[in-house]
């Protein structure tokens, strides 16, 4: 039952292109920023592909070693800095005002200038292909590799440039989601009835704003090493190589939270939709949420297990720990849907892909965790199938979940459910097929960022069976652009609430107007539209 | 209906342009520090990691070295520049004060006051930075001279970015309030902008213990 | 229904248990190696498996429980075709249980972290009296291993990846550093690894425990050639490795054919005609010229400074291509020295000079 009057929306004062270049209303963001998002994505799969070409037999067949390192760097680059954090920060642009119930973002023109500092700051991190060759060095950029002795090429200097522009995208976006969610919630949105999503891109926010900077610093003294003759990270000169190690992982580490948190926040939100109950343990959501985030902070040197120079003990201890709060959300997840009455729409599979493998990708953190055994796989392809199981099985499952439930509010139509099933099928087969055997090839030894390998070690038939996995992925991307391409010219027309949602951006209309509410409902718990649809007089208990 | 409901109504048709549209937001929200403001300490918080980042920098690069300041042909002692540091701390100090004397100012409604107040700070600022930089050219050393140069023109570089981007700020606060548009009931822009001189100028008070007197 | 799901919900977690097990003693049982590392070769490297299997274990009844529990549930209480559109009861939560998933997994990873901290203690301990030191220096793209109470050096070359011999069940110390870049010197046999980092020394122990020939490679990412940054580990009887030395000190640095006896090689006609002065600098990995030429039929004495502090260069000249017939292969040269290359004369034609150590470093000899 719908739960709005539906009101013939705006009339529009501007139209086509122009009004979406200079718009400043979060929803129309919001799609820039998924559209802009998307594109980089299948950018940073492209490069993905070349990478396993390369890989599936041993031999330089396809590429250079010069070519293979370039696209490896910028996969990555492109995959976490122009992909990932974009998408989720897109979502909760979109979707973060219309939860709490405000008009808008609290500084709209600055969330247009945060959208725009990103396809530039993309732009600009490309030109290196075009210019002599892409930055190189990993999406690390260990010093002193990265300095000009041994880096030379302007390649690096504008993956500088471009990472610093989208830092400060990050932080923009960071400052207007905090100001928004602190100042501007509707009468009786309290923050304990804040939706989860709204409270990991909380959380997200204050580790961008306390996280990106220092990465800024980092990469300045990166650049001023490399042209103005700096001596910061080069024992050489005097500055020490170890440094810019923990600069970077100290925003790094906090980074890989920026990137699932949102997308556990998208999880948080499908899950009770589609089981019919109300989200199991809501303030143990928001305390572990917390958690992860402060944890995140005190990890950092997990990555330089192998240096030999930090505190091992405390760090691993540390990060043994974040797999608690972690735990403690899988298994809210799982009571959610316990007894419930699940709905296996195409938003749900993938959150159950997302449930299934982020898991594996969980788990086989926490062996790096254990430090010798870190000692054994650090640098393998063992860790490249941890990162792409967070990654991948967790973020990216979150992120096509999410633009199967909140698609019928941007549009007013659905995605095709059927397609959407075939799709999330093949990819979760490609996905597995591709990243398990990773991990069989790390213990055998292979290392990763490795542009070959000789025969002789073995490695031929997983890295081929790799390879053939990732094809399928992108195969699988096939029926979502197909998906999206037919649903927006002949999707099919739903009301404004097509789930029985529970949160406020199903209480206005599908898409909803310039400044989002014709009228709000009564906000007396974390469910308002379904408090609306069922009156409140259900039995609620615990909590 | 409900009292957001009734506020919603309020909306103008093109109200795209509105920079601050956080008047649409209940009353409830509006109470305490206001959203410019907000923004302002959170943005402030960032630039607290970024220098973080840097004096990080600096201490884990000093505390390897084996002489700080190194010794060799060039000279690398601060000592001797002491007194202009001093002096431009003096400055930025004062500043500051004029500063938030200006704020007072427009709290109380005296518009002359903070134009008063704000043009003495944008004149210190200038200064500061002439002083700044008349204090480099008189160094021996350059950024590419070792772990000292490159730490010391890099923090002290960046605040000196700080301290124009601050003084832009202020420029625009000082030409707005000469045009009249600040009162003391709407004066967030001025908070906002007077926080950022004095987040500028606890940064230089470090730097110059740091650097100049600790040496 | 209602009891069907109680029976359900107190049978499952002995369901998934009696699972998990099932499958971790096939797994044992038959001796399956799904995801084990190589058996260790070392006695740090046995400490390190033995937390591997532990972590392993546990690791896998947390995801068949978990993983299970997740696909119990949606099948259990997937929404049926006969559904009356009823609400299930609406639970918000239970402290109770939070409490209990809360304080397991801290148990858990208490209990891990704890095991982990004792291996780690038995794999990084270091001995004040090894038997063996070896100090090993990476650098873009080669290892360097020194034996300092032997006097053996050993480096690698582009063809030819080095061998590090040690003698079995005895300590080896090394001294691990890195000339230029960060490079991780890694043997998967010995399920260790560790950073070569320049500016810094990292010392670790080593006790291999058996026989054999075993492949190590960098794996810290170090630019363009790291993927061939290789090098094995031949673990000898004590018997075998004091034959080793003895026969290694007598030929020291096997570099390539060396040049020094002026003439030995080559067709030059002694005393025909006077050597021609040429100069080649190395600096940033790079050689400062790309083109030379060069006076035929004349020897040539190529003055060649190595300006990069540590870094090893040399000047090897191949028929038309680096990938040609080598002509002449200097000596290499860890800078900053100069070296003098005498080179025989050449017959008319193109040539190219590279660097053995770093084949981005070319360039091309005309000789008319
Ligand atoms: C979305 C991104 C993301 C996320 C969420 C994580 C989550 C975690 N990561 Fe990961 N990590 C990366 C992205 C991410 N990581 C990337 C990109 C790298 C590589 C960087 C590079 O070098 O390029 C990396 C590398 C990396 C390393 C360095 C490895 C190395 O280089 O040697 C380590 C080491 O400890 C680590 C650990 C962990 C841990 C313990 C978690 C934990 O948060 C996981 C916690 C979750 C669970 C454990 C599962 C659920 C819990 C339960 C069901 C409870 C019961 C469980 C137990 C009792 C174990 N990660
Ligand atoms: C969100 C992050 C993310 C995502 C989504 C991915 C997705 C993928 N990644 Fe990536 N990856 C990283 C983050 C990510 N990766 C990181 C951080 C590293 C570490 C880098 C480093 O070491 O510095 C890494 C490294 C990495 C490596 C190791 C490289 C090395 O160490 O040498 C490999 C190798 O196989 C790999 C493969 C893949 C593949 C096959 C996909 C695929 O799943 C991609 C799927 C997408 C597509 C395929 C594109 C869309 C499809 C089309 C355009 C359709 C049309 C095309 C056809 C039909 C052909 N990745
Ligand atoms: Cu040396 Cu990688
Ligand atoms: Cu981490």
């Amino acid at each position: 039952m719908a739960t709005t009057v539906l009101t013939p929306t705006t009339t529009r004062a501007r139209s086509g292109l122009y009004d979406w270049l200079t718009t400043t209303d979060h929803k129309k963001i919001g799609i820039l920023y998924l559209t802009s998002s998307f594109i980089f994505f299948l950018i940073g799969g492209i490069l993905a592909l070349l990478v396993r070409t390369e890989l599936a037999q041993p031999g330089l067949q396809f590429m250079g070693e010069a070519s293979y390192n370039q696209f490896f760097t910028m996969h990555a680059s492109v995959m976490l800095f122009l992909f990932v954090i974009p998408m989720l920060a897109g979502f909760g642009n979109y979707v973060v005002p219309l939860m709490i119930g405000a008009p808008d973002m609290a500084f709209p023109r600055i969330n247009a200038l945060s959208f725009w500092l990103l396809p530039l700051a993309g732009t600009i991190m490309m030109l290196g292909f075009f210019l002599g060759g892409s930055a190189a060095e990993g999406w690390t950029s260990y010093s002193p590799l990265a300095n000009a002795k041994y880096s030379p090429g302007v390649g690096t200097d504008l993956w500088i440039v471009g990472l610093i522009l989208i830092g400060t995208s990050s932080i923009l976006g960071g400052i207007n989601f905090l100001v928004t969610i602190f100042k501007m919630r509707a009468p009786g949105m309290t923050m304990f009835r804040l939706p989860i999503l709204v409270w990991t891109i909380l959380v997200t926010s204050v580790l961008v704003v306390l996280g990106t900077p220092v990465l800024t610093s980092a990469l300045i003294m990166l650049f001023i090493d490399r042209n103005y003759g700096g001596s910061f990270f080069d024992p050489a000169n005097g500055g020490n190589a170890l440094l810019w190690q923990n600069v970077f992982w100290f925003y790094s580490h906090p980074a890989v939270y920026i990137m699932i948190l949102p997308g556990m926040g998208i999880v948080s939100e499908i899950i009770p939709v589609f089981s019919r109950k109300p989200l199991f343990g809501y303030k143990a959501f928001v305390f572990a949420t917390c958690a992860i985030g402060a944890l995140g902070f005190s990890v950092w040197a997990h990555h330089m297990f192998t240096t030999g120079s930090v505190y091992l003990p405390f760090f691993s201890f540390m990060t043994f720990l974040i797999a608690v709060p972690t735990g403690v959300k899988f298994f809210n997840w799982i009571a959610t849907m316990w007894k419930g009455k699940i709905e296996f729409s195409a938003a749900m599979l993938f959150a159950i892909g997302f449930l299934t493998m982020f898991l594996i990708g969980g788990i086989n953190g926490a062996f790096s965790a254990s430090v010798p055994v870190d000692f054994a796989i650090n640098s393998t392809y063992w860790i490249v199938a941890h990162i792409h199981y967070v990654l991948f099985g967790g973020s990216v499952f979150a992120i096509f979940g999410g633009l199967f439930y909140w698609f019928p509010k941007m549009f007013g139509v659905k995605l095709n459910e059927t397609l959407g099933k075939i799709q999330f099928v093949i990819m979760f087969v490609g996905f597995n097929l591709t990243f398990f055997p990773m991990h069989e090839l790390g213990l055998m030894g292979m290392p990763r960022r490795i542009a070959d390998y000789s025969p002789a070690a073995g490695w031929t038939d997983l890295n081929l069976v790799a390879t053939i996995g990732s094809f399928i992925v992108a195969i699988s991307v096939l029926p979502f652009l197909w998906n999206v391409f037919v649903s927006l010219r002949s999707g099919e027309r739903v009301g404004d609430d097509p789930w029985e949602a529970n949160t406020l951006e199903w209480a206005t209309t599908s898409p909803p107007p310039p400044y989002n509410f014709d009228r709000l409902p009564e906000i007396h718990s974390e469910r308002p539209v379904f408090d609306e649809r069922h009156g409140r007089s259900l039995p609620a208990s615990g909590h | 209906m409900t009292a957001g409901a009734n506020a919603l109504t309020a909306v103008p048709e093109t109200g795209e342009d509105i920079l601050d549209v956080s008047f649409l937001a209940d009353e409830h929200a509006r109470s305490g520090i206001s959203n410019p403001v907000l923004g302002m300490i959170l943005f402030i918080a960032s630039e607290v990691m970024f220098f973080a980042g840097l004096f990080a920098a600096y201490f884990n690069i000093r505390s390897a070295a084996p002489v700080w300041p190194p010794t060799g042909n060039i000279e690398f002692d601060l000592h001797p520049h002491l007194a202009i540091a001093g002096f431009l701390t003096i400055m930025l100090v004062t500043s500051s004060v004029t500063c938030q004397l200006g704020l007072w100012a427009i709290r109380r409604g005296d518009r002359t006051g903070l134009v008063r107040a704000f043009t003495i700070t944008i004149v210190l600022g200038v200064l500061f930075l002439a002083g700044q930089l008349y204090d480099y050219s008189t160094l021996g050393f350059g950024i590419n001279d070792g772990p000292f140069g490159s730490t010391f023109y890099t923090l002290t570089g960046f605040h000196g970015a700080h301290v124009f981007a601050g003084l832009l700020m202020l420029g625009v606060i000082l030409y707005r309030g000469t045009a009249g548009q600040f009162s003391a009931r709407h004066h967030d822009a001025v908070e906002a902008a007077s926080l950022y001189w004095h987040f500028v100028d606890v940064v230089w008070i470090c730097l110059f213990s740091l650097l100049y007197i600790l040496g | 229904m209602t009891k069907f799901a109680q029976g359900m919900r107190r049978g499952l977690p002995v369901m998934a248990l009696a699972a998990v097990a099932v499958v971790l003693v096939a797994a044992c049982g038959t001796g399956v190696t799904v995801l084990q590392p190589p058996p260790a070769a070392s006695t740090q490297g046995k400490a390190t498996e033995t937390l591997y299997q532990v972590v392993f274990i546990i690791g896998a009844v947390v995801f068949f429980l978990v993983e299970g529990l997740i696909l119990f549930a949606s099948v259990r209480y997937r929404r049926r075709k006969d559904d009356d559109g009823t609400l299930p009861p609406q639970i918000h939560g239970s402290n109770v249980l939070e409490v209990i998933w809360t304080i397991i997994p801290i148990a858990i990873v208490a209990g891990l972290f704890i095991f982990s901290w004792q291996t780690l203690n038995t794999v990084d301990a270091v001995s004040p009296s090894p038997q063996l030191k070896v100090e090993i220096t990476g650098f873009q793209w080669e290892w360097q291993f020194t034996y300092p109470d032997q006097g053996i050096t050993i480096v690698g070359l582009p063809d030819k990846h080095p061998e590090l011999v040690v003698p079995v069940d005895q300590t080896i110390q090394v001294s691990l550093q890195s000339r230029d870049v960060i490079h991780g010197f890694y043997v998967p046999a010995f399920l260790f690894k560790r950073d070569a980092i320049p500016g810094k020394t990292n010392v670790f122990d080593f006790t291999p425990s058996e026989i054999g020939t075993f492949s190590g490679q960098c794996t810290q990412f170090c630019g363009l050639k790291h993927w061939d940054m290789r090098f094995d580990v031949r673990v000898v009887s004590a018997a075998d490795f004091a034959a080793w030395a003895a026969q290694a000190k007598a030929t020291p640095t096997p570099a390539p054919p060396s040049p020094s006896p002026a003439g030995s090689a080559g067709p030059a006609p002694s005393g025909a005609a006077q050597p021609v002065p040429l100069g080649l600098t190395a600096q940033n990995i790079a050689y400062d010229k790309t083109d030379l030429s060069a006076p035929v039929n004349t020897p040539i004495q190529l003055t060649f400074v190595n300006n990069d502090p540590g870094i090893p260069h040399n000047v090897s000249i191949h028929k038309d291509t680096p990938a040609g017939e080598a002509v002449f292969t200097g000596d290499i040269v860890t800078g900053v020295t100069t070296k003098v290359y005498d080179i025989p004369a050449l017959p008319a034609g193109t040539y190219a000079f590279v660097c053995s150590v770093h084949p981005s470093m070319v360039g091309t000899l005309t000789v008319r």
